[in-house]
């Protein structure tokens, strides 16, 4: 393992580019086109991992002594790693004679070049059937004329006068929009919209995730906490689900990048409900789109760290952040991590991110200093930034004991009483870019309590978006529901 | 997207009829045709039923939605419906034709690249080999039907091996997805060995049996990577060794059948698929997936449709449409009401008679929503009224035991949709219903 200085030298470079494509760019530009376009270019500082060259012992060197200098170059690469543990080759090297070394290494390469990419005979991109004459159908867009005509605005789907509800399951038991229109003439402050994307790498089912947290309660209502119901305190409406073609993310994002633009541009915060944690990546290239470069800092709630680099494909759940920062629509200084404790990152992947100006807070860090000190520190660290805020939260950032129903469950995670105040506190704190929350995979949880407990986080962050409104402090409790009020017990009468 | 569709279409026919029973708009419709003010594209479009089934319409409809409204908003109606016709077109320049990769990848072939000896730590004498402790009880590591373990091809040679069970864990239903986990989940499950009671012969003493561990797939593309499994498969099948592959969603049986053909011959192979659905949609934006897999193989002059025979269509993909379709290209219909009407006794002879007009290699594919979800729930796309167990089990005995099956495959069994063990069972009883047929075949011969 290299020691973080050491690494410090050569990833200076990187945060320098990055930083250079951040001031140099035009607040907005029209989203790239992922899918087709050549593939962007890893710099090396960002190659964590690459094979490391093997030093031979001097014995090895010396039985090499009549072997072809590429072919002692190849084994001093590294590159072997792959294919033979080093003391294996070393004794191979020692026990066996100069041919049989010779055939050895020759049946390395060959392997090598079988192994890594070759232009010509491996397909850089998955082809699709253009001859289709519905290549674009999954996406097609309802015409308005096909339906009664109406005014544009929120669509009350309700009967009765009372208050009972329609029969019809939606987030936060809101009305329904469909358009960009719809959203300015209700001047909507928050749409939710659907993102069905279910391509994990664990158990998938997170295309459930939109409709089981309509169809179950939490999200509605008076949020105690605060005393205030942000259904009422704020314009809050289901924009429906954002097409997904499910075999292919690429395309995907592609679509839900101009679908998160389309609302944050009316000016109502985008609450996007996953599908899988890929979605952080268009999420956030648009709010870019919409904000500008660099100008949205991000908390990201996860067990797992996503700055997966150097896979055949450009995006999955384990490699939103690292795309996010690479194609420069957020600084790494502007990145907070929340709840990591999965297999990774490794001690040289921390570096790069200590170098990034990255705030990771692991679930050691709460072992060590308690959650209040931990929380505490990472809503300060949220709010010295004084951008547009997004919330990136992975439900697996919880205990699998409150949130089994996801892909990828890490044990030893935060529990429902950290989450819900860090969530209200952030949404109260900060001006809000928008909000994902991911990898709700219904079907693993034969209980309710994955759908209710990510409604109920839901809930606290509408709540925090109302008290921000009303402009009260950040941290407030509302006196009356903090206690009962009737002597000075904690020193003051409430 | 389908399911979106229908609920969108049910919207518009509810509001339809609102709209229709207000007698202001009565009197509008009685006016006249409100297509008539149309160009004759528009009105062409309006008036055909083909056309506008795509969009979830009837000429009937269209006239209910139209009537009482004004010229332009009868036109805009039409021009939106157009407009989607050609959007959906692929246009160069806007559209992607293809989903880029990163050649920068390190080892981007690792996964496919088989190790060779050379580079095993510590060599063996080719052969499937046990991973068992003791002599009469199972291995702690679960295997396939409790089979000693091969990995490399000469392992099928030296063994001999008749039947090798491999697991493809592709996870790309277009239903509910976890069929990764069922090779997993039906190796750690009851019900694969032992003798077939009503066969009366066991198969694991009969056959020579390996499990091939599983083939590597990509996770995140389903058609990228399907070369590498019909390489694999039809290696197995060109050693005599019979292929049962664990899937892996429907998507499979592509790679599967490909590689018999590769193998035997074009026209040399039949295809017999147990399966609700037809898996034979059209115009797909992607080259493979699992709801196009025989439209592919028929595209491709893999089969013909006189190769064909689907057993068990049942349930909302497997309309009359694909039905005529696939019969006017020759394919053997055999729908899950056709076997409740006759029983599966005569329709089994039925399939075993057809089949012995050739081709003589039958692949059987078996995809678990061709069972009731009663027996198997955790099926990818589930179809209620379904083959029972007790149909099933005797079906695919007897085609096993009266044609000659080279490959089977069991796909789309979606392991997390079933909190019990019932489904894993089924899987498990309806592979070994077949390997029991196997095994009585060779007993006869």
């Amino acid at each position: 393992m290299p020691s973080l200085n050491a690494i410090a030298a050569w990833s200076m470079a990187g945060i320098a580019a990055v930083g250079a494509a951040v001031a140099g760019d035009p607040p907005y530009r029209a989203p790239d086109r992922n899918a087709g376009t050549p593939a962007m270019q890893t710099p090396i500082e960002d190659d964590m991992g690459r094979p490391k060259p093997l030093e031979l012992p001097k014995d090895v060197e010396a039985k090499l002594a009549g072997i072809d200098k590429a072919k002692v170059d190849f084994l001093k690469s590294g590159v072997t790693g792959r294919y033979v543990e080093k003391d294996m080759l070393f004794d191979r090297i020692r026990t066996r004679t100069v041919e049989e070394i010779s055939a050895y290494i020759d049946a390395m390469q060959a392997l090598h070049a079988q192994v890594e990419y070759k232009a010509g005979r491996d397909l850089a991109a998955i082809p699709l059937d253009t001859a289709s004459p519905w290549f674009n159908a999954w996406k097609a867009r309802r015409p308005s004329a096909l339906d009664p005509r109406r005014d544009p605005g929120p669509v009350e789907l309700t009967r009765y006068v009372g208050g009972f509800g329609g029969g019809f399951a939606t987030f936060a038991g809101a009305p329904v929009a469909m358009t960009p229109e719809d959203l300015k003439a209700g001047k909507v402050d928050v749409a939710i919209v659907g993102a069905p994307l279910d391509m994990g790498s664990g158990w998938r089912n997170a295309i459930d995730g939109p409709r089981a947290m309509r169809m179950t309660g939490g999200a509605t209502g008076n949020d105690m906490y605060s005393m205030i119901n942000p259904n009422a305190a704020l314009k809050i409406v289901d924009y429906g689900d954002i097409a997904i073609d499910q075999n292919s993310t690429e395309r995907s994002v592609d679509h839900v990048r101009e679908m998160v633009a389309e609302i944050a541009r009316t000016g109502a915060i985008p609450i996007v409900i996953g599908g899988d944690h890929s979605l952080e990546y268009p999420n956030l290239a648009a709010a870019a789109d919409v904000h500008g470069k660099g100008n949205v800092s991000v908390i990201h709630f996860d067990s797992h760290y996503d700055i997966g680099r150097g896979r055949v494909h450009l995006l999955d759940h384990g490699q939103p952040v690292y795309r996010v920062l690479s194609e420069g629509h957020v600084r790494g200084s502007d990145y907070i991590q929340m709840g990591l404790r999965a297999r990774g990152p490794d001690l040289e992947t921390f570096g790069w991110m200590r170098n990034k100006g990255m705030r990771y807070h692991t679930m050691v860090e709460v072992e060590k200093w308690g959650w209040e000190r931990v929380m505490a520190r990472a809503l300060k660290e949220a709010r010295e930034n004084a951008k547009k805020l997004w919330i990136s939260f992975d439900v697996d950032v919880l205990d699998p004991a409150f949130m089994p129903g996801t892909g990828t469950p890490v044990p030893g995670g935060l529990t429902m009483r950290e989450a819900q105040p860090i969530m209200r506190n952030l949404c109260a704190q900060n001006d809000i870019a928008g909000i994902d929350i991911v990898e709700v995979a219904p079907y693993l949880d034969t209980s309710y309590k994955t759908a209710l407990n990510s409604n109920y986080l839901l809930n606290a962050c509408l709540a925090g978006i109302a008290m921000r409104k009303k402009g009260l402090k950040p941290g407030y409790l509302n006196p009356v529901s903090v206690d009962h009020g009737l002597d000075a017990y904690y020193g003051k009468k409430n | 997207m389908a399911r979106a569709c229908r609920g969108a279409h049910t919207a518009l026919f509810a509001m339809a009829i609102i709209l229709a029973s207000a007698p202001a708009q009565a009197q509008a419709q009685a006016q006249g045709d409100p297509l008539a003010g149309l160009s004759p594209e528009k009105q062409a479009l309006l008036s055909d039923a083909a056309a506008l089934e795509r969009f979830g319409l009837t000429p009937e409809k269209v006239k209910v939605a139209l009537a009482g409204r004004s010229a332009e908003e009868v036109d805009a109606y039409a021009s939106g419906l157009l407009a989607i016709i050609e959007d959906s077109r692929f246009k160069a320049g806007r559209d992607p034709a293809e989903i880029a990769l990163n050649p920068q990848a390190r080892g981007w072939n690792a996964s496919t690249t088989l190790r060779p000896k050379l580079f095993d730590k510590r060599q063996r004498a080719d052969g499937p080999f046990s991973l068992k402790r003791y002599m009469f009880q199972k291995a702690g590591v679960p295997t396939f039907a409790d089979a000693p373990v091969a990995i490399r091809k000469e392992d099928l040679v030296a063994g001999k091996v008749e039947v090798a069970f491999v697991g493809v864990p592709l996870d790309f239903s277009s239903g509910w997805r976890d069929s990764k986990h069922a090779p997993m989940a039906l190796r750690g499950m009851d019900g694969l060995v032992g003798a077939d009671a009503d066969g009366g012969i066991d198969p694991g003493v009969l056959l020579s049996i390996a499990d091939y561990g599983d083939l590597a797939v990509d996770y995140m593309a389903p058609d990228r990577g399907m070369d590498h499994v019909r390489k694999m498969i039809a290696e197995m099948a060109s050693l005599g060794t019979v292929p049962f592959i664990v899937g892996g969603d429907h998507t499979i049986m592509f790679p599967d059948v490909a590689a018999m053909v590769d193998v035997y011959g074009a026209g040399k192979v039949a295809l017999v698929q147990f399966d609700a659905h037809a898996d034979a949609e059209l115009d797909g934006d992607h080259r493979l997936s699992d709801n196009q897999t025989l439209t592919r193989l028929l595209a491709q002059n893999l089969l013909r449709g006189s190769d064909v025979t689907l057993v068990g269509l049942n349930g909302r993909d497997a309309g009359p449409a694909v039905r005529q379709r696939l019969a006017a290209q020759g394919a053997k219909i055999v729908p899950t009401a056709t076997i409740q009407e006759k029983g599966w006794r005569a329709v089994a002879d039925d399939l075993v008679a057809g089949l012995s007009k050739g081709p003589e290699n039958v692949f059987v594919s078996f995809d678990m929503s061709v069972l009731d979800p009663g027996d198997a729930p955790a099926s990818g796309r589930p179809v209620p009224g379904g083959l029972a167990m007790r149909e099933a089990i005797p079906m695919v005995r007897q085609l096993c035991a009266q044609t000659k099956v080279v490959g089977f495959d069991l796909l789309d069994t979606a392991p997390i949709l079933d909190p019990t063990y019932v489904s894993r069972m089924s899987a498990n009883y309806i592979l070994h219903a077949c390997l029991s047929g196997i095994a009585l075949r060779k007993k006869k011969s």
